[in-house]
């Protein structure tokens, strides 16, 4: 989706007319009229879905209020005791969240829990603490409170990101063992009387662990960004989500209407009739289209004229394998590796991560998965791995580039993938590559581990297949000689848009820039494409950009011959397929590659498919496509 | 009491993996056991404690053990540093 764009059309349509117009935007005001105003919201598109619902506001920022009073010297040891059994109360309640999480989630989500049981037992902490309670007669709460100011002020110091992750930690188990002390109730889970959508600044893992799927229908947030920890576990519990909307939750009430769009990342609070109408009916037709379109689960994607293409799912974390099956995925086009490293508290294993990868390939049966390795850095920084803060990631250590200069941890994984290879069908893929060396280099690597492994007697895939993901501008111009040495293209259309338009998504003031029919980036996928098309191999598609619907268009017109995406997206885009012949697509093609504004494309398009297929959710009303 | 100075050589100084390990070692012997880093002082039996002190690589860093098994702690937390806080 074009989010940028829609979300600026979207907020033209739903200004309100007349009177109330003068409410709409700004602070809330003192003597507001009991009808509150509406207000339109944008942030990042985490999870899809779309949901009217109550807000269920979470201030995960509370500042607990701590009394300070003097302890009597007889009574000190008492007050000792009493800290003492606070912490057993709260290793108690982080051990019952760490096993329910483990049941429900698996492992990896619980292992988060145990940075919180170690800062539970910090000796510095305990001893501290307990030092003040009996030298200056404070309370327990109070002295607590001081010492941990007093750790998490110098750990701030520190310029690690990983660092300061863990000061969310100290300050979230540190409001665990206060509510014992000062006799309120545990932490509750984020668990409203009725169906919500959560609001907070931030939630912790802690937060979201433990919801209850009936009653949570959304999450908004003012922090994180798509792979965040909320973004990820809300797309792999099925649940909408908005994330980095800025300064949206002091905005919001408990009990305020809100419209939460995960699809455009749009949170509309106290919505109009006139607005909450138009969502309603557009809700209506999604369910029914969606409904329709899955019935289509079974048909193969193909054109009117019998061309077909692969549709495939991207996926984080292996239990998003059952939803890309159910959605009629063909196989897992993107396994994006790096969400597991980001979990773990340090590297996994080689044994811990061909589980991993073991168990993916075992559920999809024989259908190709395609594992990207580990592409850390940019906006995914695993602390272990990269500790100093670099002044433009985008550009900096990060993908193949990591790994060229950390063969261990590049070692580590490739053995893991090619001993899962031996038990389906794995293709590997190579992120963030400018050049052919890079791919010979990390080519050689392959064939080290591939040696290492028959020598021990694995049965591996020694032709598994090998890709690279096409998406820095360097890499188009040098398709045609990475394509000799490669057995197929994925093309990574986020980065590739954003390195080609030099925009960076996230800065609202320019993410109009970021556009999928941009003439530059339909030249772009027309030279790679046919670069590959020259040398015999097939690309794909792996960015937002194939669930686009007036891009799908154009893509099946430039014989792109794989799609992959969010699994709940497979279904709009075979209807658009199957809608379609390829051979009018591919005459739309030829026409907009005349044509040098997306403006002028994207109508043409848009024309096209509104006649094609009226009832897309894009031409739904308020919600008209850029 | 023993006191040893040295220098931190692992790949990126003591970050919290580092210390988890100092403080697996330290936690095994009854001896108290603190470090000193540019005049600040930890309890080697404490991660947080440990990360806040902002061990970087090649930082020198002094090592006090006082107790009954004084000795063995020393030889133990010697090798753990020299051998990189066993890493990979």
């Amino acid at each position: 989706m074009n989010t940028g764009m829609d979300a600026k059309k979207l907020q033209h349509a739903l200004q309100p007319a007349g009177e109330q117009a003068a409410l709409t935007v700004g602070t809330p005001q003192e003597g507001a009229p009991a009808r509150k105003e509406e207000i339109v919201r944008f942030g990042i598109s985490a999870a899809p879905g779309i949901v009217i619902g109550r807000a269920f506001v979470v201030d995960t920022e509370e500042t607990l209020s701590v009394p300070r009073t003097r302890i009597p010297q007889d009574k000190v040891e008492d007050e000792v005791q009493k800290f003492r059994r606070a912490l057993e109360l709260t290793r108690g309640e982080l051990l019952q969240i760490k096993t329910d999480l483990a049941e429900r989630m698996g492992d990896d989500h619980a292992k988060i829990f145990d940075a919180h049981l170690l800062i539970l037992d910090d000796v510095m902490v305990i001893e501290d603490t307990e030092a003040l309670i009996r030298t200056e007669g404070y309370n327990a709460a109070w002295a607590l409170r001081e010492v941990i100011s007093r750790v998490v002020s110098s750990l701030s110091n520190i310029a690690d990101e990983y660092l300061k992750e863990r000061a969310a930690d100290i300050v979230d188990v540190k409001r665990r063992v206060l509510r014992k002390l000062l006799g309120l109730e545990r932490i509750k889970p984020l668990n409203p009387l009725e169906p919500s959508i959560i609001v907070a600044p931030e939630l912790a893992p802690s937060d979201t662990a433990q919801v209850d799927r009936r009653l949570v229908i959304g999450y908004a947030t003012d922090r994180g960004g798509r792979t965040s920890h909320t973004a990820i576990l809300a797309r792999s519990q099925g649940i909408a989500a908005v994330v980095g909307l800025e300064d949206t939750s002091a905005l919001i009430e408990t009990g305020d209407t809100l419209i939460l769009d995960g699809n455009c990342g749009t949170v509309i609070i106290n919505p109009l009739d006139d607005t909450l109408a138009k969502y309603r009916i557009e809700i209506e037709r999604w369910k029914v289209f969606e409904a329709q379109l899955l019935t289509l689960t079974g048909y193969p994607a193909e054109t009117l004229d019998h061309h077909k293409v692969e549709l495939m799912a991207n996926i984080d974390l292996p239990n998003e394998v059952q939803s890309a099956l159910d959605h009629g995925a063909e196989g897992i086009g993107l396994f994006r590796s790096e969400y597991f490293f980001i979990a773990h508290e340090q590297l996994p294993t080689e044994e811990e991560q061909y589980k991993v990868y073991r168990a993916v390939v075992d559920k999809m049966k024989n259908k190709p998965v395609t594992i990207r390795v580990l592409d850390i850095g940019g906006d995914k920084i695993a602390g272990y791995l990269h500790r100093s803060a670099e002044l433009n990631p985008f550009m900096g250590w990060r993908g193949i580039r990591f790994l060229l200069t950390r063969k261990d941890i590049f070692k580590t994984q490739l053995r893991a993938i090619y001993r899962a290879s031996g038990h389906g069908q794995v293709r590997l893929m190579f992120p963030l590559i400018v050049g052919i060396e890079e791919v010979q280099r990390a080519k050689e690597i392959c064939e080290e581990v591939k040696d290492d492994l028959t020598r021990s007697r694995y049965q591996i895939d020694r032709d598994l297949k090998i890709g690279i993901m096409v998406e820095t501008p360097s890499a188009v111009a040098m398709a045609g000689a990475l394509a000799k040495e490669v057995d197929f293209f994925s093309i990574g259309t986020n980065d590739l848009i954003q390195y080609t338009m030099a925009v960076d998504r996230g800065n609202t003031k320019i993410s109009y820039l970021y556009q999928h029919l941009h003439p530059s980036i339909i030249r772009f996928l027309k030279m790679t494409v046919d670069a590959a098309q020259k040398h015999g191999i097939p690309t794909a598609i792996c960015g937002e950009m194939c669930a686009d619907p007036l891009a799908a268009v154009v893509l099946i017109g430039l014989g792109i011959d794989e799609f992959s995406c969010s699994p709940n997206m497979i279904p709009e885009i075979k209807k658009i397929v199957r809608s379609v012949t390829y051979d009018e697509c591919k005459t739309i093609v030829k026409r907009v590659l005349q044509w040098s504004t997306t403006e002028k494309i994207e109508a043409h398009v848009e024309a096209f498919l509104r006649e094609r297929i009226p009832d897309l959710s894009l031409f739904a009303e308020g919600k008209k496509h850029g | 009491m023993i006191e040893f100075e040295t220098q931190v050589n692992n790949k990126i100084g003591v970050h919290l993996r580092a210390a988890g390990e100092f403080v697996k070692t330290a936690t095994k012997f009854t001896s108290e056991i603190f470090v000193v880093k540019n005049g600040r002082k930890a309890n080697g039996k404490s991660i947080l404690g440990l990360a806040s002190l902002a061990i970087e690589r090649g930082a020198r860093i002094t090592v006090r053990i006082d107790g009954r098994d004084e000795r063995e702690a020393s030889a133990a937390i010697e090798e753990l540093i020299a051998n990189n806080f066993n890493e990979e």
